[in-house]
């Protein structure tokens, strides 16, 4: 693993913004981590965090379009970068080896 | 951004953001906030979306705050060592500190639980969403020089404003039961008796017009049957336990309209501050076709029998030139010449400001808008008291921190930093007590509601407009009470105060005793007040009524037979089978019980129908003036042999239907409508209602026992449980299908004196937490200066004073402000008691007694918070206080 780690919770954000492919903003993260965790989750907690991914630089973005439901407000859409693919290819990669070790499972 | 007032974030929140957090964050941040917020609004409800908002707010202020606070070191650090300094300060002096916490709490909990009252009273009916643009229709008669109104109206008026007046959207007409009824679930064989004010008969416009939420049950077709029911949440757990009620039947049984319903629908239970109160609604339509017999559609629905009309206005309607139109209206179709006035009252006034006596039977209770406003005062009172205790312990105190102030100063504090830093004790100090003070109203509340027997709920905390101004209040009140100690303590010279000797007479003396006057006044002031509600009201109490009330026992009788004569006849055997009983020395039946009435307009035979009084009446079966004692002072009680066209009536009717003399009203003609009725007796004046208002005529009018839902026995009260067993079995061997439900009717008299009795326990408490605010201030306040002054007693001991000179030495400044405080209050006192007994007939005077009293109870309480301390002061061995340098 590198030096930048990654989280439990922002790995999930980080995953939840892929899936969404360029519709991943503050709401639908949430709503996208909390239909797979199972758990309920801060509007603010998932702010924090996409702000703090986009620092590391595993995110970027801009705004986008705007909807009567904002109240007119646009959303900013993020997307992932290549450092954060690699990033969450690279955990995923640790996993994989750590659990074909486990001896039971074999 | 949308306007619509359903979908409003809380604004408070979004400000409180947009200051916090960087301007560029904004628009993502509060369109996420508005997305989520519309989408818990569409699940959860509204209140569950304003919260989350608020916890979202808070957590993203947490998370993204660039709020000058946090970020500047400087004073961060000089906040940092304020707050060191306060808990240093607080920790050296516990006792002190404690009470001055615990005088701010309860001033401030006290102050929240009267606000959230006067919330809840004043916010009674405000649920409903249109409740700006709804009216209730008053009529104003002018009849005689005398204005009177109420809301009763014909039932025709309603529906042709409908048609008539383009302005009016909607339209509702209400009325009771007329006496009850008895309602049995056929099934289980559940049966009680409902009240008057339980079963309302409404236009199925009811439930587009106000908002009680239907909890089961179509809107559309609530009403489709007239044999329809709806009942609320509570009465369908009372006759149905946990199964479902729709589609069952319940029989009403009562007069107009018995038969067997079926229930459609289910409400939930009626928010509290709802001024209708009722358990079961049923179709108006019943009550025009079968109301008194089905008289009430004689007239064609504009004169005589009445309803209370509602309308709801379309929001832009000129309300001048709604009433004209509805003026107009009345006009066509009033015969008798009587002017008769609309007033539209909105039904948010309804609670507040309405006649309880016009209102008889439309509302069940009323607000006070005296009691709210003393309520308001007397609270603020109790905050300021405790803001006064805090003023005076800080500056009285202050000579302890002269030393502090002294070394800030020589090493070049600015005057600003240590008034800031005095403000900021302040600040936090009151800001503890208010976190606190929300806690205490917590425990405060359930013993408001006791004493007013409502169930109000802590409903401010949810209302944003309240945390503005709870913070608001509580930084003026920081400002106000830490100013001045601040202001006095960055004032002294430097030099001054490292000295050692010029530690006393700092601050200004006279601000702090005239502030300890203020506090007793205030005291004194209350205890007065509580000891003159509660001599009034026994006064009250204690007076002859000139009717006998102690021995009766109210039986609830409701009439299920239609056959007149049957009922007669069964009555009769009853009255002869527990006149028999030997327990009983009199029965009679009755419409309604001491404390009751009714109001019709009787006239002298002969005048015309504008020129009727009002008159306050009573109809009453046989043997009514034995079994309630009544005084004649010529003719005498109605006979067997009489019509029910006679009527017996008081002293005050005899003047005001303009008799010379009783003699000369016997066999005289009263007439009503069309009706006329004799005049078989004259009674002395009695005091069928409440001492509070004068004598007034009333007329007692000989009635079937058909028509009286209430049963007076006139009963041996030596053994009570032995004597209701006797009178239980006569009645169910006499009418098995009813409940045996009673009263005594001592009882209902004397909840008339319920707002007295409440307007007391409050006060008392009032006076209770006053006077121990004020008196932790003083013991803390006596501490003090008892330290300070301990070197002198000290020298004085050695010198060969005695104990109680000292004691006497160090007591006597209070003393001298404690009666400075009476003199102030005695004629305070006496003024505020005259005003408040002017709204009583039967009052007491003011005697030396209301001030000597709460004088006496003050000076007690004083001296003994004073001499606890005081003594040990005295009885202090010198040694020890001359010792320690």
């Amino acid at each position: 693993m590198e030096n930048k780690g990654l989280g439990e919770f922002e790995e999930l954000v980080l995953l939840a913004v892929c899936i969404m492919a360029g519709d991943a903003y503050g709401i639908s993260v949430k709503k996208e981590v909390e239909k797979h965790s199972g758990r309920s989750i801060l509007l603010g907690a998932v702010h924090i965090t996409l702000y703090r991914l986009q620092d590391k630089g595993f995110l970027r973005s801009e705004m986008g379009g705007n909807t009567e439901k904002r109240g007119d407000r646009r959303k900013r859409l993020f997307k992932i970068t290549a450092a954060g693919m690699k990033q969450l290819r690279a955990s995923q990669d640790v996993r994989q080896k750590m659990w074909k070790l486990i001896p039971q499972l074999n | 951004m949308q306007k619509d007032s359903h979908d409003n974030v809380p604004g408070l929140a979004n400000w409180l953001l947009s200051k916090a957090v960087r301007s560029e964050l904004h628009e993502e941040l509060l369109g996420d906030l508005k997305e989520a917020y519309g989408a818990r609004i569409a699940s959860r409800g509204k209140a569950y979306a304003a919260l989350m908002y608020w916890v979202d707010v808070i957590h993203l202020l947490l998370g993204f705050s660039s709020f000058p606070f946090f970020n500047k070191q400087n004073s961060t650090i000089m906040t940092g060592h304020y707050l060191q300094t306060f808990l240093r300060n607080f920790a050296r002096n516990k006792a002190y500190s404690f009470m001055n916490v615990l005088s701010l709490v309860v001033g401030m909990g006290v102050c929240l639980v009267i606000c959230q009252y006067i919330y809840f009273e004043l916010n009674y009916d405000r649920f409903h969403d249109n409740y700006r643009n709804t009216y209730r229709v008053i009529i104003e008669e002018v009849n005689t020089d005398l204005k009177e109104t109420s809301p009763s109206i014909g039932y025709s008026f309603g529906m042709s404003a409908k048609e008539e007046v383009p302005e009016v959207k909607r339209c509702m007409r209400i009325q009771r039961f007329n006496r009850g009824a008895v309602v049995t679930n056929p099934v289980n064989q559940l049966i009680f008796h409902e009240e008057v004010n339980d079963v309302l008969f409404v236009d199925h416009s009811f439930f587009r017009m106000f908002n009680y939420p239907i909890k089961k049950g179509d809107q559309e077709s609530l009403f489709d049957d007239k044999y329809n029911v709806v009942i609320t949440e509570e009465t369908a757990r009372k006759y149905f336990g946990d199964d479902d009620p729709i589609g069952k039947v319940l029989t009403i049984n009562g007069p107009p309209s018995p038969g067997d319903y079926t229930v459609t629908g289910v409400l939930k239970d009626l928010p509290l501050n709802s001024h209708l109160q009722f358990d079961f609604l049923v179709p108006i339509e019943n009550y025009i076709e079968f109301g008194w017999g089905g008289a009430v559609k004689e007239r064609g629905g504009w004169n005589g029998f009445s309803v209370a009309t509602y309308l709801t206005l379309d929001e832009s309607a000129d309300l001048d030139l709604v009433c004209q139109k509805l003026n107009g209206l009345i006009a066509q179709h009033n015969d008798k010449g009587i002017v008769k006035n609309v007033i539209l009252q909105p039904i948010a006034d309804i609670y507040m400001k309405s006649n309880i006596y016009s209102d008889a039977g439309f509302i069940n209770s009323t607000g006070n808008m005296q009691n709210i406003r003393i309520f308001s005062v007397i609270s603020f009172f109790i905050l300021f008291i405790a803001w006064a205790n805090y003023i005076n312990l800080s500056t009285a105190r202050s000579m302890l921190r002269a030393k502090e102030v002294g070394v800030r100063k020589s090493i070049g504090a600015f005057k600003k930093q240590l008034i800031s830093q005095f403000i900021f004790e302040s600040m936090l100090l009151n800001m503890i007590s208010a976190i606190l003070a929300i806690g205490l109203a917590f425990l405060l509340l359930p013993f408001l509601n006791d004493i007013i027997e409502k169930e109000i709920q802590l409903s401010l905390l949810q209302n944003q407009m309240f945390w503005f101004w709870y913070l608001g209040i509580i930084l003026f009140g920081s400002l106000l009470s830490g100013l001045y100690p601040a202001f006095v303590l960055s004032s002294f010279k430097p030099i001054s105060m490292l000295g050692t000797n010029k530690t006393d007479r700092i601050g200004n003396v006279n601000l702090r005793k005239s502030l300890i006057v203020f506090q007793f006044l205030t005291s004194l002031l209350l205890i007065a007040g509580t000891y003159l509600v509660y001599k009034q009201t026994s006064f009250m109490k204690s007076q002859e009524l000139s009717i006998e009330l102690e021995k009766i026992l109210v039986l609830k009788i409701q009439q299920t037979t239609i056959d007149t004569a049957v009922v007669q006849s069964n009555f009769n055997s009853f009255s002869n089978a527990i006149l028999g009983r030997h327990i009983v020395s009199a029965i009679t039946s009755s419409t309604v019980v001491p404390g009751q009435f009714g109001i019709n307009q009787y006239r002298r035979l002969g005048q015309p129908e504008s020129a009727a009084p009002y008159t306050r009446s009573i109809f009453g079966g046989l043997g009514f003036s034995e079994t309630y004692g009544l005084k004649f002072i010529t003719g005498g009680p109605f006979t067997e042999d009489m019509q029910e066209e006679v009527v017996i009536i008081n002293e005050s009717a005899v003047h005001v239907f303009g008799f010379n003399s009783p003699e000369n009203a016997i066999q005289q003609k009263l007439a009503i409508g069309n009706g006329q009725r004799t005049i078989v007796g004259v009674v002395e004046n009695f005091n069928w209602h409440s001492l509070k208002e004068p004598h007034v005529p009333y007329v007692i009018s000989l009635t079937n026992v058909r028509r009286n839902p209430y049963l007076s026995i006139k009963m041996s009260m030596s053994d009570i449980p032995e004597s209701l067993a006797q009178v239980e079995s006569t009645f169910r061997s006499f009418y098995p299908d009813q409940p045996f439900e009673y009263f005594f009717a001592d009882d209902t008299f004397n909840r008339q004196y319920q707002s007295e009795v409440q307007f007391g326990k409050i006060f008392f408490s009032f006076a209770a937490l006053a006077i121990f605010i004020s008196c932790a201030g003083l013991f803390a306040l006596v501490s003090f200066s008892a330290t300070l002054r301990v070197k002198e007693i000290g020298i004085r001991k050695v010198l060969g004073a005695d104990d109680r000179h000292l004691v006497l030495l160090l007591s006597k400044e209070y003393v001298v402000l404690i009666s400075l405080a009476t003199l102030v209050a005695i004629p305070v006192i006496w003024y505020g008691g005259s005003l408040w007994l002017r709204n009583y007939a039967t009052r007491i005077h003011i005697g030396v007694d209301l001030f000597v009293i709460p004088v006496m109870i003050v000076i007690v309480i004083a001296a003994l918070t004073v001499s606890q301390k005081t003594f040990t002061t005295a009885q202090g061995n010198p040694v020890d206080s001359l010792r320690k340098e």
